[in-house]
């Protein structure tokens, strides 16, 4: 098997006297689509959180391509190749579809803050770039709160990849979109997979979307994986049983009954 | 079948937009509320006032007063688009001009001997900008609301540039400074007068001209080239620069700014000091040009900024403004809050039921615009 691109070692998060994440381990492979899954609470976002800078952990090791790292903040991140895109997305509705592709790493002539903005050429990239992962946006100067929920993943997605991201973290992505748009998600996801050199983390309550798209799981539970394999060795398992963290469909149907 | 459209030419996102005319997408612009209020208000003053408004000295006045207001909106402008507000800028125009007012006449502090128009200005200007940082630093971090904080700021500079007069000056007024304008070119930057050769053209097209037949007006108050260097700063700044993308995103959704790398809390503290400056180059128009401070100054001047924002389009929710909305913003209020002296049968309390029904407006307006952008998030 080859390297992992990213190991996981041992994670603990605590937020003061909770722990969120209890000793983690996850590998994840280039040109897979790896589905984290888990119940409410179960500890994804955060986990996705300290990959990407955001928080810090407690103690555990990252790893990318063998060498630890530590990040600090979300540029770190960002820089060793961890493209976020956020279940809140992390976009400015009010600012054109453009500022936002650029947000951060803006293209300007002239000193550092105050150098002049480039906007054609970013115009142009942004365009090319949407286009690429398959929408066409009519004008991208258009602002953000007017994009659908599935071109405003695609956007978010395009931008992570554009700026150089080996891995492609994705929260949520078709959590309150239309059936029609989480299918352009899904494609999107599945596009970028066949290039090959980008590996995604996918985090997601449809465990029909996983079963779709996902080459290998982790099932999250209570801050724990209690459950991992490829496609192939979870043919047989009930997905549901370990989403629903570890318990059999029908015992929560019998909590139901009782409530 | 003739109605159906062809499948054959697949339909691309792009043909969705419908193409506007130009006048169409003019109209879409978060400056025309402001635009036509500001020439339905010229219009009509001109009119009351028979012309007085905009004679040679009537628009000197005028634009006086529109250039103060204009520089302290600016700066609650581009911290009302990073969702911040300054409450302290009418009591940091009194610091300063409190500060400058007293050096001048009592020598710079610690006994390093008498001062000069720029060390005055300058060593003020280091103290405003400290408080600025200050204001900033403590809303980043503490995440209180700038509101507050800035309110606290706003009694206690009022209160401490009192103190000082008092303790110092003995009273609360400083009057018949020496005309430094006349013997300073720095002086005469801040308190002179700029754009000379308008008024000597119009001199020479057969203007301006007084009763004894000579040239009548020279030249405008400096505070209008202030204003205008200042206006534009903040507009290349902010449409045009990487920090402006910041500002914008700072207000808009400030943790997806901050997820994506951009300073924010920089960006803040920055802003905070813009505005601290924007009330010292008005403290500094104020004493150069008359000689005279006085603790009161400035008083209310904070909520007029802020009114003139909003009025200029800017969102009291952030992320969205425009500087040139403000300026058009400016003019309405000075022209407004000047009308009394060109139209004496009016009553100057007009002003502020003026500058309520407009305020209010406005709101309503930039709200439905908000909703537009959105989407109707
Ligand atoms: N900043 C924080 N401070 C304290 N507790 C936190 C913080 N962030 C997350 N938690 C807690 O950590 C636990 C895991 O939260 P997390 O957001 O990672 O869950 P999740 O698996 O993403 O859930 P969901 O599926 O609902 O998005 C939750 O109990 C949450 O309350
Ligand atoms: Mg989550």
């Amino acid at each position: 098997m080859a390297e992992p691109l990213i190991r996981i070692e041992g994670l603990v998060k605590r937020f003061g006297p909770f722990t969120a994440l209890d000793g983690v381990d996850i590998d994840i492979y280039r040109g897979e689509v790896h589905a984290l899954l888990g119940d409410n609470g179960a500890g994804k976002s955060t986990l996705i959180k300290i990959l990407s800078g955001v928080h810090q952990p407690t103690a555990g090791r990252i790893l990318i391509e063998g060498k630890e790292v530590h990040f600090r903040s979300p540029r770190d991140a960002t820089a060793a190749g961890i493209g976020t895109v956020y279940q809140d997305l992390a976009l400015n509705p009010l600012m054109s579809v453009t500022r936002n592709f650029f947000l951060g790493r803006e293209l300007y002539r002239g000193p550092p803050a105050f150098g002049l903005l480039d906007m054609k050429t970013m115009d142009a990239i942004t365009r090319e770039e949407m286009r690429k992962i398959g929408i066409d946006i009519a004008d991208p100067s258009q602002a953000v709160g007017t994009l659908s929920g599935g071109q405003r993943q695609t956007l978010a997605i395009a931008r992570a990849i554009h700026f150089g991201a080996k891995v492609l973290i994705l929260d949520e992505p078709t959590s309150a979109l239309g059936q029609k748009q989480q299918m352009e998600v899904l494609k999107t996801i599945v596009r970028v997979r066949r290039r090959g050199d980008v590996a995604i983390v996918l985090i997601t309550h449809n465990e029909v979307h996983a079963k779709l798209v996902a080459d290998r799981f982790t099932f999250l539970a209570l801050g724990q994986v209690i459950g991992r394999g490829t496609r192939s060795d979870l043919e047989h398992e009930d997905i549901r049983d370990l989403m629903a963290g570890g318990r059999p469909i029908g015992d929560l149907a019998r909590e139901l009954a009782a409530a | 079948m003739a109605a159906q459209p062809s499948l054959s030419v697949p339909r691309r996102e792009a043909d969705r937009l419908a193409a506007g005319g130009r006048l169409a997408t003019l109209a879409r612009r978060p400056e025309v509320g402001a635009f036509v209020v500001m020439v339905v208000v010229v219009v009509a003053i001109a009119v009351a006032s028979n012309g007085q408004a905009f004679n040679a000295l009537g628009l000197k006045n005028n634009l006086s007063i529109i250039a103060q207001f204009g520089i302290i909106a600016i700066g609650a402008t581009l911290l009302m688009i990073a969702r911040e507000y300054d409450l302290s800028i009418g009591s940091m125009i009194g610091f300063a001009g409190m500060s400058m007012a007293m050096m001048l006449k009592w020598g710079l502090p610690f006994g390093l001997g008498p001062a000069t128009p720029a060390s005055a200005f300058f060593l003020t200007l280091a103290m405003t900008l400290a408080l600025g940082w200050l204001i900033g630093t403590i809303v980043v971090r503490s995440g209180l609301s700038s509101f507050i904080v800035t309110l606290s700021f706003l009694f206690f500079l009022r209160g401490l540039t009192e103190v000082c007069f008092r303790e110092i000056n003995g009273s609360t007024q400083i009057s018949g400074l020496p005309d430094f304008k006349e013997t300073s070119t720095f002086a005469y930057i801040f308190g002179g007068e700029t754009f000379g050769w308008f008024y000597d053209l119009w001199f020479l097209l057969g203007g301006n001209v007084n009763r004894a037949g000579n040239q009548w007006v020279t030249g405008f108050d400096a505070r209008v080239a202030w204003w205008i260097v200042v206006a534009l700063l903040a507009w290349l700044v902010l449409s045009r620069t990487q920090v402006g993308n910041w500002i914008y995103a700072t207000g808009d959704n400030r943790e997806a700014a901050r997820a994506n790398g951009v300073p924010v809390d920089k960006v803040r503290i920055g802003l905070f000091m813009v505005s601290a400056l924007c009330a010292t180059i008005f403290a500094a128009c104020q004493v150069f040009e008359t000689n005279t401070a006085d603790a009161a100054k400035g008083n209310l001047k904070e909520l007029e900024a802020i009114a003139i924002a909003v009025v200029g389009g800017t969102l009291m929710t952030g992320g969205y403004g425009s500087i040139l909305g403000v300026v058009f913003g400016a003019v309405t209020f000075g022209l407004v809050a000047n009308a009394v002296f060109f139209i004496p049968a009016i009553d100057g309390s007009y002003y502020r039921v003026f500058v309520g029904v407009v305020l209010l407006a406005a709101v309503f307006l930039n709200e439905r615009v908000r909703k537009r952008i959105t989407g109707g998030l």
